[in-house]
């Protein structure tokens, strides 16, 4: 359990800068994910929490400890830290108890209590039946959680989650998914984890730090991002969303392409792009904000996911499943908004364009 | 349910055999094989237990009897072992400051002891039985000078000359094999082993060491057979010290030419094949299984290790390591081939000639030598290549049965020490059984596609193995037919593999001395026995021109090789 803070990080390879003033503070025992496309400089900064890359400049602290800086710099195997790597990077050469028991052995504890630890390591991630397995008898499943259970054995201060989830199958991964929360809320630790998938993000987080292209786009509860997003690149990044270019006038926004009007109490003023997110628009039978024809439809189980034409463009209306049987394409809707909003019109793409 | 009856669907109707081209392949490779190898390996052995037509033991009894005999394979079994735990001493941490760490000119070093691989050891013996001349070897007389002694500080002419020569020669093997190993290992395996509170040291100690374990035990056993059935190091360092081994005992017996000779050659190489294939089946078949997959993941960056306040001083080491055991003998070769008199300094003018070089362009022996050389390497290259490529493409892109027995083969042939192979053709293939290519180039090409066609197959294997068949698929799917895919898609693919392999065989049988030795005639000398036989018996000048010579060729070829293949390849 520990508090972290990260002072104006910056982290350049020769010329290129992967991450450029990075300042945060993680809350003693809170679940940070850092969620952004790949190549935006998340890993980065994980391994130099790790102490695997050096900062170029900045300081970082794990509690007390000033553990990088212009002065100092703790190696890995002196942070006190629990990693899950990408790969699970579990020993080949050992059995499945020599892995877990490793990060003990290294404190030089004793056998009796190495296998006491150890053991109730394995209760907890559920492997106790699989101790002498090698770790090419396990499956992809189990390899995780034998690493997760390596960095969780010695009881360290932070634990650190590369991407642990992407190498598995869809299923597995929405199940470890709710144990690796589970296990966090019962050992109380500080864990920072690091993926491209807004779903892991905004189901397991207290808070998500967006980064794009090495800078922080906005640091907030999975709800801040996905329902006020400072900017497009983050409304984008997390979820659906449809964006409209308009002008705001007189408490309203006119959509350029369709001219149809939506009320507005806010106070942007001028050229802005109106964001709405697809599941926000419902079809009504009357008293709609905008009416539009139905272009086409797909029938996904739990939702109809619709293309609607509001004169002169298109947007992603995400419907009940019922309503698949009811619409018709060619024919016209009433179309109420819920929520939506908007963002200064930069008159350029930049913040929607995402590298991947 | 209903069962589903399973029938081969290549089998029609009333049809019970059907004949699939690509055994056609495999027999005639294997057929290839069988004559030219399996069978003369076969006779060998008979003939040392049959040799007067009945079985007798009695040829045993008289080599194993014979203290000289004895005391060479006493020496080539001292030898080996110990070259072979030097070798790995110096490969593994070499291997790992070079791959691993931020050594300073690392790239330039892994260079420099790479192409140690492709250089003839013999020229190793010729630069140190220089060097280390115990009267008049400039090594040995500055370190006397340094140190005040008495007397010079070493002999090159003992067991310990011979080791220290082997060492510096066949380390590479050791040093490629693990350098291969450590850059496939996931580096995260060791990261997971720095967070889990493990320094730099520990993690070397219990994860990276343990889990080359496999590689570094193969690659012991390389330098072993490598070292042990060297002929070339202890014929030139070994012999005059009175120190003889298995193989130039060997060759000793053949050169004798009498019955008895051969039959006391077979003899002994039998005892040479034996050990051979014993290391060969351990090292392949038992550890290959137990090689540890590590398939890494995105992070594919290796982790390198920061040396701290021990950069420079083990760049240093490298340094002086890199010049004593590359760098002096080699350039020793080079003055020594334009030195009038090898016993006054060569850095006086009068002592500067280049009549040595010339006679090496000049004389017609040489001339001719260089010619058989360069004709059976190639011939040998591109035949080992075709036969290469078919067997890669069998044994990746296909599962006919029995594609593992040609594969089975040619990893036998490359691991039988040339000594034998020679001999086994000498005895087998000068007419007793219908076939006599007896003093021709044809049995020099076929005894040099045996030892070093899987040089070439391993290359393509590897290349092949990475192309995902998709790809070929994918052209076929465009309508290309499977020629055309495969000239389309897969030869440029793999045509920087191909230009490696080729070269791969090329350059060992070009200057190839062991099996030539035993199989020239006076119309079919090599360019390995004819630098052999200057180096020995006439002037070691033109020995050492020849050898500067075939130096530029591999740097040559290196640089080539890195050029053609866009830095894919260089050996």
């Amino acid at each position: 359990m520990s508090r972290i803070l990260i002072k104006d990080v910056t982290k350049a390879f020769g010329d290129v800068v992967v991450l450029s003033h990075f300042d945060a503070e993680f809350v003693d025992g809170s679940f940070i994910t850092l969620l952004g496309p790949s190549g935006c400089g998340k890993t980065t900064m994980l391994r130099m929490l790790a102490g695997f890359e050096k900062p170029t400049m900045g300081e970082i602290y794990i509690g007390d400890q000033e553990v990088s800086s212009e002065k100092n710099f703790v190696p890995p195997e002196r942070r006190d830290i629990g990693m899950v790597f990408q790969s699970y990077a579990v020993w080949p050469h050992m059995t499945v108890f020599e892995n877990v028991a490793y990060p003990l052995k290294m404190k030089k504890m004793g056998k009796q209590e190495i296998k006491k630890l150890v053991d109730e390591i394995l209760e907890i991630v559920h492997l106790s039946q699989y101790t002498q397995r090698v770790p090419s008898q396990l499956s992809g499943g189990q390899q995780q959680r034998v690493a997760l259970a390596r960095a969780l054995v010695a009881k360290p201060k932070l634990l650190l989650l590369d991407e642990p989830l992407s190498n598995l199958d869809a299923k597995l991964r929405d199940s470890m998914r709710f144990e690796i929360k589970e296990i966090q809320k019962q050992l109380g630790i500080t864990v920072v984890y690091v993926t491209h998938d807004q779903l892991e993000a905004m189901t397991m987080s207290d808070q998500v730090i967006v980064i794009n292209k090495g800078c922080i786009q906005q640091v907030g509860t999975p709800t801040d991002i996905y329902r006020h997003p400072e900017n497009q690149f983050v409304a984008d990044f997390v979820g659906k969303i449809n964006f409209l270019p308009a002008e705001s006038k007189n408490q309203k926004l006119t959509f350029k392409h369709s001219n149809q009007q939506i009320p507005y109490g806010g106070d942007l003023i001028g050229d802005v792009v109106v964001g709405i997110r697809p599941e926000n628009i419902r079809f009504v039978s009357m008293k709609g904000d905008l009416t539009g024809t139905l272009v086409s439809k797909f029938y996904l189980g739990d939702v109809n996911d619709c293309r609607i034409d509001i004169g002169g463009e298109l947007i992603r209306v995400i419907a009940e499943p019922k309503s698949f049987d009811t619409c018709k394409e060619g024919e016209t809707f009433n179309l109420r908004i819920d929520e939506f909003m908007v963002f200064k019109d930069s008159g350029d793409d930049f913040h929607t364009k995402i590298l991947t | 349910m209903q069962v589903l009856k399973l029938r081969p669907p290549l089998l029609r109707e009333g049809q019970k055999w059907y004949f699939d081209p690509k055994w056609l392949i495999i027999i005639v490779i294997v057929g290839f094989l069988l004559i030219f190898q399996v069978l003369p390996l076969i006779y060998l052995v008979y003939r040392a237990f049959f040799s007067e037509g009945k079985f007798s033991l009695q040829a045993f009894k008289r080599v194993y009897t014979y203290p000289l005999n004895w005391s060479a394979l006493v020496n080539t079994i001292v030898s080996a072992t110990f070259s072979m735990i030097f070798g790995v001493l110096i490969a593994f941490p070499l291997a790992w400051l070079v791959g691993r760490t931020n050594l300073y000119g690392k790239k330039f070093f892994r260079t420099l002891f790479v192409v140690t691989y492709m250089v003839p050891p013999y020229v190793g013996a010729m630069a140190w039985m220089r060097l280390l001349n115990p009267t008049v070897g400039p090594m040995n007389m500055a370190l006397q000078k340094l140190f005040h002694l008495s007397q010079a500080p070493f002999n090159i002419y003992s067991m310990g000359g011979l080791i220290w020569v082997l060492t510096t020669f066949y380390y590479p093997y050791a040093f490629i094999t693990i350098s291969r190993a450590m850059e496939k290992m996931d580096p995260s395996l060791e990261e997971a082993s720095r967070i889990s509170g493990a320094n730099s040291w520990t993690t070397l100690r219990t994860i990276t060491l343990p889990m080359m374990l496999p590689s570094i035990v193969a690659a012991a056993l390389l330098v072993f057979i490598a070292a042990g059935s060297a002929y070339g190091i202890p014929s030139i360092i070994g012999v005059p010290g009175q120190i003889h081994t298995v193989t130039t005992r060997i060759i000793d017996f053949v050169y004798i030419g009498s019955q008895e000779g051969l039959t006391d050659a077979t003899t002994l190489a039998v005892f040479l094949m034996l050990v051979a294939n014993i290391v060969l089946y351990l090292s392949t078949f038992t550890l290959g299984k137990r090689q540890y997959i590590t398939v890494s993941g995105k992070s594919t960056r290796p982790n390198i290790v920061d040396l701290g306040r021990w950069r420079l001083p083990l760049t240093v080491a490298v340094t002086l390591f890199a010049l004593v055991v590359v760098i002096i003998p080699f350039v020793t070769v080079a003055l020594s081939s334009i030195t009038v008199n090898l016993g006054n300094s060569i850095f006086s003018l009068e002592n500067i000639t280049f009549r040595y070089w010339e006679r090496i362009f000049t004389r017609k022996s040489i001339l001719s030598s260089a010619r058989n050389s360069l004709v059976s390497a190639v011939t040998a290259a591109t035949l080992g290549l075709l036969v290469s490529s078919m067997m890669a493409y069998l044994l990746v892109r296909t599962d006919v049965k029995g594609k593992k027995i040609p594969d089975f083969m040619i990893t036998v042939g490359s691991g039988t020490p040339s000594v034998v192979i020679a001999l086994a053709l000498i005895m087998s293939m000068s007419g007793k059984f219908g076939i006599n290519i007896y003093n021709t180039l044809t049995i020099m090409i076929i005894a040099y596609m045996i030892k070093y066609m899987m040089m070439g197959m391993r290359t393509v294997v590897s290349a092949l193995s990475q192309i995902s068949p998709s790809l070929e698929e994918a052209s076929q799917i465009s309508g290309a037919s499977w020629l055309k895919s495969m000239k389309n898609v897969t030869l440029p693919l793999i045509a920087p593999a191909l230009v490696a392999g080729w070269f791969l065989i090329f350059m060992p049988c070009f200057y190839e001395l062991t099996m030539s030795t035993l199989l020239y005639s006076t119309n079919t000398k090599t360019l390995g026995y004819e630098l052999y036989t200057y180096q020995t018996y006439h002037n070691q000048q033109t020995a050492s021109a020849l050898a500067t010579a075939i130096l530029f060729i591999v740097f040559g070829i290196n640089w080539l090789l890195n050029k053609l293949t866009g830095g894919e390849f260089s050996i």
